[in-house]
């Protein structure tokens, strides 16, 4: 019973990664519409963007996690206005073909900057918090916590700042939100800075608990799409349900299957959600 | 007489095609070297291409091949079969290169047909895949031994070892498997418990839920089969889960860059790592590897020998051969591996050869007999972590699997 209350836990700490790596994806996808491929690609942006300041420079791993999310959050928001913004008019499918070629391109950009072999942060190793027969690392409960506060932080600031409600009246309506005079390029900006951001804390999160390999954030999309889609692929609040599902299920399923079907998983569970409620958690048949 | 005219000028395009298709044989040949020079193996990558190099620079102070000297050309497999494939057909088409050297098993599995179809040996210094048990030999060849052999070495370590139980984490790929279920049957034969086998996919943030059964059961050893990226992970991951038995981990770890990534508690005095490796003790691999020390100043990285050895079988084979192609080069590769007198230098073998004497090439990595399916026997070292390095522990001989 311990073992499988261990795989529970760990299934959580999975899951509040996949919220922390699904939410700016699934912002992104209601506020500008489409799915944006290349957001994986930004936690690698600020995995490395994390480990050159800590490593290279030697700056301690706070300053340096601060500097590479904002920074992320502004190469997002330069790749919004310079890539996409000028090809909005040709629809989502357009922006979500140009979305994987700009993952190629942050692909190749890292490939060259970086090179080859793997990086770890200059951090002291794990240690492990034993409570109930359980374990936990201090790294593994700072996702939790970490999860916590960016899903409680935005969902204050949506519902409660100017920008916020505007960028909430977009996602809804943006020619009735541009109509009533909401600055439609500023909210966009403010969108783009805001799920580039998130991507860059998932990205900090990736540098702390992974071993980094150029392409270890791409690996991430599969599954941000597996989460972002039982969401409902229109509702924030539903992808911290469903990154807590898909994570308790693959890791759970280990305590049964072999763990080299734990991707599978995630997909079933994806399929047997959709097959109930095609709109996904929390969507609803009119949602985007 | 238009029938007159087409044949004339028919004749005339195959004089001149006749004429300029050898051009690069006249002015020497091009080995193409086909490497993961990006990507977790791009390390492995830069080791092979440097060594052919250095090879290649060997040959040519001998004066090169009856072909011209040898140059070769370079380009990136990403790890990806598909760049691979592409990259050897531009090599092939565009660059005209009589052999590609270097693939790793993915990218090797993928080129036996392009391999066949043009007629264009391809060499790996590390393709340990069982595919190529039964796939390899015309065309297809590596101066690696199979990765059944790894997991001989491996099974044979562990039980030597003494270990009363045993867990395997193996990567799931086909080059990570074969040679753990080899293992694995070993360990079992022995009577040692084998308390996990669990395969996991790579590219993951975290193997927490692989690596809970396996603390549960606190083997004595865990034999860690995956790349550099996983198994860093996991052995970081393990140590924090309070694991303080020892490892096996495999060749992909055996990297110097693997301490600069871990806690080094994690690693020495506790961690071995298997590789296929020439006996240091045969003169040809002492002088390999004074000559890498001379030029490089730096001792020579895995799979260095067995890649130095391509570039040399290549161009002995070509010295043999009745013409400077890829499929002249094919039709004497195996034959010089076996038979004959016995060299161990490009030099010595053109002497030979030149005198009109049959060559056994006997390289840096170790004899190179290749069997039907191009593959030679393989000698293993397991190698402990001490003081953040990698030093040897136990050698086993390809005489140790009879």
């Amino acid at each position: 019973m311990t073992l499988f209350a261990q795989f529970v836990l760990t299934g959580i700490v999975t899951g509040c990664f996949l919220i922390l790596a699904t939410i700016g994806f699934s912002f992104t996808r209601r506020v500008e519409g489409f799915l944006n491929i290349a957001h994986a690609e930004l936690l690698g942006v600020s995995a490395f963007t994390t480990w050159a300041l800590n490593k290279l420079l030697g700056w301690n791993i706070f300053p340096s996690a601060f500097v590479a999310i904002v920074f992320t959050a502004f190469v997002g928001l330069a790749i919004g206005r310079i890539v996409y913004d000028p090809i909005r008019r040709f629809g989502p499918s357009v922006m979500l073909i140009t979305s994987v070629g700009v993952a190629y391109a942050i692909g190749g950009t890292m490939d060259a900057l970086i090179g080859t072999g793997i990086r770890t942060l200059d951090i002291p190793l794990a240690s492990s918090i034993r409570f109930w027969g359980l374990r936990i690392t201090n790294y593994q409960l700072l996702v939790v916590v970490l999860a916590v506060v960016a899903c409680a932080s935005l969902a204050l600031f949506l519902n409660k700042s100017k920008t916020g409600l505007a960028i909430r009246a977009m996602s809804a309506n943006p020619e009735l939100a541009a109509s009533r005079g909401i600055d439609v390029q500023k909210t966009s900006r403010a969108t783009w800075l805001i799920s580039s951001g998130m991507a860059g804390l998932a990205g900090v999160m990736l540098g702390v608990i992974a071993t980094l390999s150029t392409d270890i954030a791409f690996h991430q999309i599969l599954q941000i799409l597996a989460v972002a889609i039982l969401a409902g692929l229109g509702s924030l609040y539903a992808v911290i349900l469903s990154g807590l599902i898909v994570g308790v299920a693959m890791d759970v399923s280990v305590f049964w299957i072999p763990a080299g079907y734990r991707p599978l998983i995630a997909f079933a569970v994806v399929i047997l959600v959709l097959l109930i409620r095609p709109q996904g958690l929390a969507g609803s048949a009119q949602s985007k | 007489m238009t029938f007159r005219k087409t044949m004339t000028a028919a004749v005339a395009l195959s004089t001149a095609l006749a004429t300029t298709q050898p051009a690069w044989a006249a002015d020497g040949v091009t080995f193409g070297v086909l490497v993961p020079l990006t990507g977790e193996l791009g390390e492995f990558g830069k080791i092979v291409a440097d060594a052919v190099q250095l090879g290649v620079d060997e040959i040519n102070a001998a004066g090169g091949t009856k072909c011209g000297p040898v140059s070769i050309a370079v380009a990136d497999t990403g790890g990806s079969a598909e760049q691979a494939i592409r990259e050897a057909n531009k090599m092939i088409d565009s660059e005209g290169v009589v052999a590609i050297l270097g693939p790793a098993s993915g990218e090797m599995v993928a080129l036996v047909d392009l391999a066949k179809r043009k007629k264009t040996p391809m060499m790996s210094p590390y393709a340990g895949t069982i595919t190529l048990n039964e796939i390899g030999g015309d065309y297809v060849y590596r101066t690696v031994s199979s990765d059944l052999g790894d997991g001989a070495a491996s099974g044979l370590w562990l039980t030597e070892k003494g270990y009363k139980s045993v867990a395997f984490l193996v990567q799931n790929e086909e080059s990570t498997i074969s040679p753990a279920q080899v293992a694995k049957e070993a360990v079992e034969a022995a009577g040692i418990e084998l308390t996990d086998f669990i395969v996991y996919n790579p590219g993951q943030p975290s193997y927490q839920a692989e690596l809970i059964s396996v603390l549960s059961h606190n083997p004595d050893a865990i034999y860690l089969a995956g790349g550099q990226e996983s198994g860093v992970t996991v052995l970081k991951e393990a140590a924090a889960g309070g694991f303080e038995g020892e490892w096996l981990l495999t060749a992909d770890l055996a990297v110097p860059e693997v301490f600069e990534t871990l806690d080094p508690r994690i690693l020495n005095d506790r961690a071995y790592v298997e590789i296929a490796e020439a006996d240091s003790s045969l003169p040809e691999f002492k002088a390999f590897s004074q000559l890498t020390m001379d030029k490089t100043g730096k001792a020579p990285g895995p799979f260095a020998a067995n890649s130095y050895d391509m570039a040399m079988l290549s161009a002995i084979a070509l010295e043999a051969a009745d013409a400077c192609t890829g499929e002249a080069l094919n039709a004497k590769l195996r034959g010089v591996t076996e038979g004959g007198e016995k060299v161990s230098t490009f030099a010595a073998a053109k002497e030979a050869i030149a005198a009109g004497t049959d060559v056994d090439y006997e390289g840096a990595s170790g004899p190179l007999t290749l069997d039907e399916s191009g593959t030679p026997a393989g000698a293993y070292m397991v190698k402990k972590a001490t003081d953040g390095a990698w030093v040897d522990e136990t050698f086993y001989p390809a005489s140790a699997f009879e």
